[in-house]
């Protein structure tokens, strides 16, 4: 009984999680087709939500990786699962309130290394898959995506600069809606899918699926896609502000090169073999755009900012997710730590939620 | 240790696909607005002949990037 209600706990906090991370990337593929004004921001993230929905569909590969690939699955218990998420959903609200655009699978695989950690000690953890899948193409992916972005933007200009710029302008901003669904589609993919992979090693660590018959059940396909659609929807404005204007001012052109070199990074990553964050390919080639017009046209002040965010993102994930389980595991083994810790992130969160919404707010004005 | 856990050849296949990939579109997108732009300045001028080659250098550019995509979508589709 104890254990079912566990289990009702960690498939609720792992589409939370689903959640916020729609909400919190949905500025990795709207941010840019907003900015050059492609798209009003509500038919953008409307159609990022639906694409995100479809493209949860497509594969199921990336959630076995997650599932099988960073942690010893016999070390891994409901609790466990449990804290990783609530690591991860906490950097999350972190990194949102302050506006800044980190990665959610990296928080989502950090706080799993890190209750693992707690949990079981440094054996259990799967130091090499974590370097090989996770830690290089990190450092790669952006710099990839800053020099391919850079490069395409040059080669724009360089053919379309005489042309007359309006109907420029209106070309450029129709390429951006394909390249920005091209985007939804393979983040519904990447994310939606790691979700998946959590709630099915939740399962199969309950007993629920055996481990030498791993699939990731029908009802948690649907799940996860809507609950990441749905975030989607709802929408992370404050860095969808930061991505789309804050880095750099951009032009139809610069979007649709940073666009497309972040589907291309993402693609050629995954054909290759790297499962990788799409907050830090389109960071990076927005970055990369922006400075191959001009170099003082970027905020590097953002930039650094948002690079700090991602060196912490690993770590400060798993410190949340061993933190987690440790005060979890003062409750005893059975259902009423994971209760009291989402009771006080909710009240957390909607605390954060109430602040943010009262600091957007106009004030009224004075006579 | 590290050496060993980085797959250099997967990654080098990453980095130059990656830049072939963004410098295809970008210039095959570029290419596709030249032509629709001059085709339709040619078509103003009354010039018949290279609005109809503009004309076709745009459809072009635009078939090709929707292959791409389309190609995109496949790898999407089949991702490991």
């Amino acid at each position: 009984m104890s254990s079912d209600i566990i289990m009702v706990i960690v498939v609720g906090t792992a589409l939370a999680f689903d959640f916020t991370n729609g909400f919190h990337d949905t500025a990795n593929v709207v941010a840019t087709s907003i900015s050059t004004r492609a798209l009003a921001p509500k038919p953008a993230v409307a159609l990022a939500a639906l694409l995100n929905f479809v493209g949860a569909f497509l594969s199921l590969k990336v959630a076995a990786t997650v599932a099988q690939g960073f942690v010893e699955t016999g070390a891994v218990t409901p609790t466990v699962v449990f804290a990783g998420l609530i690591g991860a959903i906490a950097w999350n609200l972190i990194t949102w309130y302050f506006g800044l655009p980190s990665s959610s699978s990296h928080a989502l695989i950090g706080g799993l290394v890190g209750s693992v950690l707690a949990s079981a000690g440094s054996g259990a953890v799967e130091w090499q898959g974590l370097l090989d899948k996770l830690v290089v193409p990190a450092i790669v992916a952006p710099l990839v995506a800053f020099g391919a972005a850079g490069l395409a933007i040059l080669i724009v200009y360089r053919i379309v600069g005489r042309l007359r710029p309006g109907p420029v302008g209106r070309g450029f901003r129709l390429g951006q809606l394909a390249s920005s669904s091209l985007l939804s589609l393979s983040h519904g993919t990447n994310d939606a899918q790691k979700t998946m992979g959590v709630i099915t090693l939740a399962l199969v660590a309950n007993g629920d699926i055996a481990a030498s018959n791993f699939h990731v059940p029908d009802w948690v396909v649907i799940a996860a896609a809507s609950a990441i659609a749905l975030g989607t929807f709802v929408g992370g404005w404050r860095i969808i502000r930061t991505l789309g204007t804050r880095i750099i001012k951009m032009d139809a052109p610069q979007g649709f090169a940073a666009q497309g070199a972040g589907a291309a990074v993402i693609l050629a990553a995954s054909s290759a073999g790297f499962p990788l964050s799409t907050t830090h390919v389109i960071s990076g080639s927005i970055t990369g755009a922006g400075a191959a017009k001009r170099l003082s046209a970027v905020r590097w002040g953002v930039a650094g900012n948002i690079a700090r965010a991602w060196i912490l993102t690993l770590p400060a994930a798993a410190l949340f997710g061993a933190a987690v389980y440790e005060v979890s595991n003062r409750f005893g083994t059975g259902a009423t730590g994971p209760i009291v810790i989402t009771l006080v992130l909710t009240a957390t969160a909607t605390g954060l939620f109430a602040r943010r919404q009262r600091q957007t707010m106009p004030s009224p004005a004075t006579s | 240790m590290i050496a060993a856990a980085i797959n250099t050849g997967a990654l080098l296949k990453m980095l130059y696909t990656s830049l072939l990939a963004s410098v295809a579109i970008a210039v095959i997108f570029s290419l596709a607005i030249l032509g629709a732009t001059r085709s339709s300045d040619m078509r103003r001028a009354r010039r018949t002949r290279p609005a109809t080659a503009y004309a076709a250098l745009a459809g072009a550019g635009l078939i090709l990037t929707a292959a791409i995509i389309a190609y995109g979508l496949i790898l999407v589709a089949n991702k490991s």
